[in-house]
């Protein structure tokens, strides 16, 4: 110890401990000075707008993550209603939060209006990397024959922060409970087939083929041929045929299932 | 004067390029180039700190350290010092440019401790190797030549910077092996883009 304390020169230990404290004294006072010219109003909002959101970062809202959605949402510029993932308690405390009266929405579910997969003709075989974006790219929309077909290459089951999509004979299917209807698959289909449907929902139309009877018969063994059956036979009206594809109004439907029994082609889904 | 300038610029940008051929600042390098637009502002920050460090580094290590005989502290001094003055950028950035303070994030506060601009105040007071090529003896390059020299090192960095993110940004793009996707990719490009660049050295 005796040699330690020699080989210290305190003087110069001295100096350089002046030194730091004169240098940090110099540059709190610069930071503080900054600081207060600086000065940003944090908004307490955010924090509590972001707890009270889904916290999955899905993406459905159109920002980039949760935290972004609330900065939005906190300046005003953002809709509560446009995240689905939100339960409706914390969807009011929010509204409440920022002052505003909530729409109250149906809840709702999202489906992939197509249902042909293995049914649908291939136009060649396709052997490479299975990937909806880049087949519907480098094929011009992918190897089957229909435009609007599903190709069963997952980009929506990876984008699902739920896990709710599985891949069933080569078409994308949503699991209804655990679907949160976030909207993460919609925009993550490069054919544009996922739709909103509401949740109470019991059957919806498996195709999106707008073309004519005779041009999907060609194309997929249960795409829609508009023959009209099911809205002719629809007890509720609630079947219309608009652009050779039946459209269901979800206010009418009481969930009877006729259409399912008399489509010919076996088109409309259960769910 | 101006032919050791335009050695600088070329040494500093390429030669000696501080990512992709020296291997310092990786760490914002590859954490903050994923768009475009937050790796320019990256750049320019590195750059300012980069300036600023050696604006104050330079006269406090000939003036105050060398004379009183305590020149070896120099790296826990410099560290305070860019510590200090990034505190302040972040402070300056948060009231005039939000946006890109946001898109910054937690790789601001990381230019604290970048060895990137530790590595411009070290090598503007030492010279190091690159006498041969700039003609001027390491230590007496002067406060003039130091601020150039790190000017020509932030904008190494920026040139590096930016253009790994418009690299990143079309790889985004593609499909590949998931193994591969995000991070594992860019290492892979941030390692050609290196072997690009050893390519200067020849000179």
């Amino acid at each position: 110890m005796n040699f330690l304390a020699n080989s210290i020169d305190w003087g110069r230990f001295g100096i350089v401990l002046a030194l730091f404290f004169g240098i940090a004294l110099v540059f709190a006072i610069l930071i503080l000075i900054i600081t207060k010219v600086c000065k940003v109003e944090e908004d307490k909002k955010v924090a509590a707008i972001l707890e009270r959101l889904g916290g999955s970062n899905c993406g459905g809202c159109g920002c980039s993550g949760c935290a972004a959605f609330a900065q939005k949402l906190a300046e005003g510029k953002g809709n509560v209603a446009d995240c689905h993932s939100t339960s409706k308690e914390n969807t009011k405390e929010i509204a409440k939060i920022l002052g505003v009266e909530v729409e109250e929405s149906e809840p709702t579910m999202s489906v992939v209006k197509c249902c042909g997969g293995v049914n649908a003709k291939d136009r060649f075989d396709y052997i490479g990397y299975k990937g909806c974006s880049q087949m519907s790219d480098a094929f011009q929309g992918g190897n089957q024959v229909c435009a609007t077909a599903c190709l069963g290459g997952g980009d929506c089951k990876e984008k699902c922060p739920h896990d709710a999509i599985k891949i069933v004979d080569g078409v994308s299917k949503i699991d209804k409970s655990r679907c949160t209807s976030c909207g993460a698959c919609i925009t993550a289909c490069p054919k544009n087939i996922i739709e909103r449907i509401p949740r109470k929902a019991k059957v919806y139309i498996g195709c999106s083929n707008k073309c004519k009877g005779k041009e999907v018969l060609g194309a997929c063994s249960v795409g829609c041929i508009a023959c009209g059956m099911c809205a002719k036979k629809c007890p509720e009206g609630a079947i219309t045929m608009v652009n050779n594809l039946p459209v269901i109004d979800y206010s009418k439907c009481t969930g009877c299932k006729t259409c399912v029994g008399v489509c010919p082609r076996k088109t409309i889904q259960e769910i | 004067m101006l032919n050791t300038i335009f050695m600088m610029f070329i040494t500093a940008l390429f030669v000696n390029n501080f990512v992709v051929i020296q291997f310092l600042g990786v760490c914002p390098f590859l954490g903050v180039s994923k768009n475009t637009s937050s790796a320019f502002g990256m750049g320019v920050a590195v750059t300012v700190v980069m300036i600023l460090a050696t604006l104050v580094t330079y006269p406090l290590y000939t003036y105050i350290l060398v004379p009183l005989g305590i020149d070896f502290l120099e790296i826990i001094f410099f560290i305070f010092i860019i510590a200090a003055l990034v505190q302040m950028l972040e402070k300056v950035l948060k009231k005039f440019v939000p946006s890109l303070y946001s898109s910054l994030g937690i790789y601001l506060p990381l230019i604290t401790t970048n060895c990137a601009v530790l590595g411009v105040t070290e090598l503007v007071i030492d010279g190091g190797s690159m006498e041969g090529l700039l003609g001027i003896a390491a230590g007496t390059w002067g406060l003039g030549y130091s601020l150039i020299y790190a000017l020509f090192a932030g904008i190494g960095f920026l040139l590096a910077i930016v253009m790994m993110s418009g690299l990143r940004e079309r790889v985004e793009l593609y499909r590949m092996p998931k193994s591969l996707k995000g991070f594992p990719i860019s290492m892979v490009l941030a390692a050609f883009m290196a072997m690009a660049f050893y390519v200067f050295t020849m000179i």
